[in-house]
């Protein structure tokens, strides 16, 4: 049997194989994210029929927890990790054509660490390494948002390198104050012990760690290095940065939440933030005349969407969140990787630029407004159906307080439509402009094509048969919700 | 033929005919109509069926259910039978335009929605299809660009609104009774106290009310009806906006249940009769501010809205007469709203695009047909006898007198009143009075935009001479929905209801008639005398000067336009307009100075921990 370790050894190991494959042939080194991925996500999926049943501990080292590091592969983790394999693979396909210029070795390596984070990030079972797989994560992040070189790119980098330092010392603070109280480092471990001990100093460690992992999770009000970072970025690397490495963050907060503090009485709180994030997100997007910014702030309603199902508490809730972040990363990846050839083709990222699209590039158009109804939640693509499981849970609780605020956050899907449905009417009844610089490198090759029919594909059949994915969403929920299941499977016997 | 089966063809020739229609127009257009007669047909052989059944398990852990029934069909005939003869309109109508395949594909996924909405056994399914609907009708409405854009995005804002609201009302029942079937949640609803019921009731008249325009929810439809391509105008008025009807119906008398209606609200005001007082309400003002509309579109929008003000004040009187009347004027308003967009579309295709009822006349010489269907269209939704609009009417005035409401009755007649004014100034404006030089070598219409046209005239004349067609199967409805069923004669009603026979009307109709022709046989032969004579009593005159339309009704205009401005709408717009500028308000927190993002990280930090010394969190 496969190890999910193999999950993170082996792309790692292709990732610094990569420039001497380099080395050898220039354009064999290009195919090397996709391999790492494609390796990925079959292992991923097939490691997923026996997390369903119980999480896969895996030990380094011979060392039993709570002194080894471990990693814990449970149904959320490695539907998580097969989503992220999955959009990479994608991503690393549509990159092999879509990055022309700059430094192209050091993309691939970046590229696949990122991911390798990101996996990282939702497998481990070990505080300090979800620390270290998250800066893993960021580090890249912050090289490939400043990859084009160009003035906004490296601003932009510069600004969200300075805030996600800051981030990440506060989880490091954070970290060791919790250390300093338990004096262990394994998440189980600590989720054992953390009840015998005196409130206020778990609070404030917890209050770091809340803060910090919040700004990768692009949580209001830490969330404004986000709209220059993924508006930046080349288009593939707006789509993973939306499609998986914000989730990254929001994961290691629901983990810590949930998993190691069990803290219950920070949920309402951060409920009213998910939908603060959700409000102010949809509205900043409605504005916006960059299609790219207006992507990035479409994101952050959309984080504050999940946070707030997260913070229910409850099964179908997370289940809700969990099916939100698999039907936003596919919708995102595919707007920002549809969108990053129109604006090749066009020269331009203001909306206006995108008239007359629907002639012009028909297939990408189609497969984009696919990916827009998705996100804005309508049948039959899967956007309704984690939409709907969120709302049926917020229902559920019976809670007058969770339903004014879904209320109020209902507002944001309608402010969502609108701007959405502009694009829409952009890209398919306004007349293109008579003379146009028709820019023929422009035109979307194969390696473009597949993977955005590919994620279109896919919204529309998850959309249509749910229970794909469903079957793995209620264990997933459980590993969150259910602490005392965790830490014996952690633990042993 | 089940439900099931419908459905799957109704679909299946959507995405179909989008793939033929790359193959070749011809093809499409011969395929388009098939699969549309072929609904029609489908759904005619399953009347007086009645089935359940799943047809999707464990959709997201629920089970989807399609059912037929006696509502269902009513309504699923209605459906196919509007959207075929939109089908065969549309054949010249957009044949050279753009997008053609978009066109056909989004009209009849629009058609199978509708369908889907009124076989849904479930709420879920029944959301499912409706936003369908929604977002199809979105694209087919901005299908025209221009104007029509923001018409689009106007009524798909209001249409998600009312999603959003309709989702948490069926979820809201959901999380009480663990079920969304429709049979099942009437069977447990009974039980139900307090303010629930009426939660569940206003969450979903907001989505129906805005699918159905009900003031002062109706302010997408004037710009959406008048910018939508007229064969998709006759879909949109003749039945979409009926799904919003089939919604009220449905929740009120299928789910809540009639006993239990009657309570909801409280003790001094109650749900249903709030409902009426907005119906009445919905045909006043609508009426009067389609008087004063000269684009031929607009006039009919509105009078769509009073038209709905008829059906919405007959569904909320509650009583068996009143509800046989709204089915009944729901299928007549399909018919003839239709009728009457596709004579305005045969108009604007011929004329190249007018519709402004300033430029238009005497079209009456070179579209004889078109006149004379528009004309019994035109009485239809007067209400005049021998047409079946009189029956519908008849029935809702009848009830409301019965049931002692003077003022609606009254509402419903000043109405009546309106109709005849603003049915006078369409048809006058288009097709009497002197025919512009310009339209002087005009030719008919094409025979497949006149077939749509005849096939609505005659169901509007054989429905008024023999109602009891229709009522056999609205007084069966009416029945399984709680109330006494209405028992009709073919031709009218019997005493226990009330005396309406038809035969007599088409008897001094005919007296009349030979009345008529006697007196003109012994009169004078009249002498004919050039246009321009009666105009200018001979004197001298420039011809095509002397058919003055503008400012059709002046007087009244001056009288009661001050009033008439659609101040719902005026709200709305100020609204969004606020909304924008908080919108821009609310992007000044991303400042693009890296120092004040620095503090909002501290600042959540610091406001954290200090809620947490102060016991908050």
């Amino acid at each position: 049997m496969v190890s999910p370790i193999l999950l993170i050894a082996v792309p790692l190991a292709l990732a610094f194989l990569t420039p001497m494959v380099g080395l050898a042939s220039k354009s064999a080194r290009r195919y090397m994210p996709a391999i790492a991925m494609l390796f990925n996500f079959i292992v991923a999926m097939s490691l997923l029929p026996k997390a369903l049943e119980a999480p896969i501990i895996v030990r380094t080292a011979g060392w039993a927890p709570p002194l080894s590091i471990h990693l814990v592969a449970g149904p959320l983790g490695l539907l998580l990790s097969s989503l992220v394999a999955l959009i990479g693979l994608l991503v690393a396909i549509y990159g092999i054509d879509y990055i022309r210029e700059g430094a192209r070795a050091r993309y691939d390596v970046l590229y696949t660490l990122l991911l390798v984070g990101a996996t990282g990030v939702v497998l481990t079972g070990d505080l300090f390494n979800l620390f270290v797989f998250f800066e893993v994560l960021c580090i890249s992040s912050y090289a490939l948002v400043a990859y084009r070189g160009d003035s906004a790119g490296v601003e932009a980098g510069m600004k969200y390198l300075i805030q996600g330092a800051i981030g990440s010392s506060l989880v490091l603070i954070g970290i060791g104050l919790l250390y300093g109280t338990v004096g262990t480092l394994s998440m189980a471990d600590i989720a054992s012990s953390v009840g015998s001990v005196a409130g206020s100093r778990l609070f404030i460690s917890l209050a770091f760690m809340i803060a910090g992992f919040g700004v990768e999770a692009a949580i209001f009000p830490l969330n404004a290095w986000l709209p220059d970072a993924h508006s930046s970025a080349p288009s593939s690397i707006s789509a993973v940065l939306s499609g998986v490495a914000i989730k990254a963050g929001l994961y290691a907060i629901a983990r810590v939440v949930y998993t190691v503090y069990g803290a219950s009485s920070i949920l309402p709180f951060l409920a009213v933030l998910g939908v603060v994030t959700l409000l102010v997100g949809e509205m900043c997007a409605f504005a916006q005349e960059d299609i790219k910014r207006l992507l990035a702030f479409s994101s952050i309603g959309q984080m504050g969407l999940i946070l707030f199902a997260l913070a229910l508490s409850s099964a179908t809730g997370i289940s809700g969140a969990v099916f939100l972040i698999i039907s936003h990363g596919l919708a995102k990846a595919l707007l920002f990787l549809a969108t990053g050839y129109m604006i090749y083709r066009t020269g331009s990222r203001d909306i206006s630029s995108l008239a007359g699209m629907g002639k012009r590039m028909p297939i990408m158009s189609l497969c984009f407004t696919v990916g827009a109804f998705s996100l804005m939640g309508l049948p039959p693509f899967v956007g309704f159906a984690s939409k709907f499981t969120i709302v049926r849970a917020v229902l559920g609780t019976g809670s007058t307080f969770f339903i004014t605020l879904l209320a109020i956050g209902l507002i944001g899907t309608v402010i969502e439509g609108a701007y959405f449905l502009r694009i829409v009417q952009w890209l398919y009844f306004k007349p293109a402009p008579e003379a146009m610089p028709e820019q023929t490198e422009g035109r979307a090759p194969l390696t473009a094509l597949v993977p955005v029919g590919l994620l279109a594909v896919l919204i529309v059949t998850i959309g249509l048969l749910p229970g794909i994915v469903g079957r793995a969403l209620g264990p997933a929920a459980d590993d969150l919700l259910d602490r005392a299941a965790y830490i014996q499977h952690v633990m042993g016997d | 033929m089940s439900a099931q089966g419908i459905l799957i063809t109704a679909f299946a020739g959507a995405g179909l005919s989008y793939a033929l229609g790359l193959t070749s127009a011809r093809l499409r257009e011969v395929f388009a109509i098939v699969v549309s007669v072929l609904l029609v047909c489908l759904i005619a052989i399953t009347h007086g069926q009645g089935a359940e059944h799943v047809y999707y398990p464990d959709f997201l852990g629920l089970d989807l259910v399609l059912r037929m029934d006696a509502l269902a069909w009513f309504f699923a005939i209605t459906v196919s039978m509007v959207g075929c003869l939109s089908v065969i309109f549309s054949l010249h109508y957009v044949r050279g335009k753009e997008k053609e395949n978009f066109y056909y594909f989004a009209l009849l996924l629009v058609n199978a929605a509708m369908l889907g909405i009124v076989l849904s056994g479930d709420l879920l399914s029944f959301f499912i299809f409706w936003e369908i609907m929604s977002w199809a009708a979105f694209l087919l409405i901005s299908y025209k660009r221009g104007r029509a854009l923001d018409a689009g995005l106007k009524y798909v804002i209001m249409s998600i609104l009312g999603s959003c609201a309709m989702l948490l009302a069926l979820l809201y029942l959901y999380a009480n009774y663990n079920t969304l079937v429709i049979s099942d949640l009437a069977q447990q609803i009974r039980s139900a106290a307090g303010g629930f019921p009426l939660w569940v009731m206003l969450a979903f008249a907001l989505g129906f009310g805005i699918k159905c325009a009900l003031i002062p929810l109706h302010t997408w439809l004037p710009d959406a009806h008048s910018e939508a391509p007229s064969p998709f105008s006759a879909v949109l008025s003749g039945i979409l906006i009926k799904m919003g009807i089939y919604g009220f119906i449905l929740v009120m008398y299928g789910v809540v249940g009639l006993k239990l209606l009657l309570e909801v609200g409280a003790p001094w005001l109650h749900f249903h009769t709030v409902l009426c007082w907005l119906g009445a309400i919905t045909i006043l003002i609508p009426t009067f501010i389609a008087l004063l509309q000269d684009d031929a579109k607009r006039l009919l929008a509105w009078s769509s809205i009073g038209q709905i003000g008829y059906i919405m004040l007959a569904i909320g009187v509650a009583t068996s007469l009143g509800l046989a009347g709204a089915l009944f004027h729901t299928l007549n308003h399909a018919v003839f709203k239709a009728l009457l967009f596709l004579a305005v579309g045969a108009v604007e295709y011929k004329t190249g695009g007018v519709r402004d009822l300033n430029r238009l006349g005497g079209l009456i010489r070179r579209m004889p047909v078109t006149f004379a269907c528009a004309l019994i269209g035109g009485l239809g939704l007067i209400g005049v006898p021998l047409t079946s609009g009189f029956v519908s009417k008849w029935l809702i005035y009848k009830t409301l007198i019965t049931e002692g409401h003077p003022f609606l009755a009254l509402a419903a007649l000043v109405g009546t009143w309106g109709a005849i004014l603003y049915v006078y100034k369409l048809l006058h404006n288009m097709f009497l009075g002197q025919l512009p030089e310009k339209y002087a070598n005009l030719e008919a219409a094409p025979f497949s935009m006149q077939l749509p046209l005849m096939i609505c005239g005659f169901i509007i004349v054989l429905f008024g001479i023999l109602p009891g067609i229709p009522l056999s199967v609205i007084g069966g409805i009416v029945g399984t929905l709680g109330f006494e069923p209405v028992t009709a004669t073919l031709t009218g009603f019997g005493p226990q209801i009330g005396p309406l026979n038809t035969l007599n009307l088409c008897a001094a109709f005919a007296g009349v008639l030979l009345v008529i022709v006697a007196f003109r046989g012994i009169a004078a032969r009249p002498k004919p005398v050039s246009q321009d004579d009666s105009y200018a009593a001979g004197a001298a005159a420039p011809a095509g000067k002397y058919h003055h339309t503008v400012r059709f009704y002046d007087p009244l205009e001056r009288m009661t336009g001050g009033y008439l401005r659609d101040w719902v709408d005026q709200f709305y717009l100020s609204a969004a307009g606020k909304a924008k500028g908080v919108f821009n308000g609310v992007r000044r927190i991303y400042t693009g100075d890296v120092r004040t993002y620095v503090m909002y990280i501290v600042a959540l930090l610091t406001f954290l921990i200090f809620a947490h010394t102060a016991g908050w969190l």
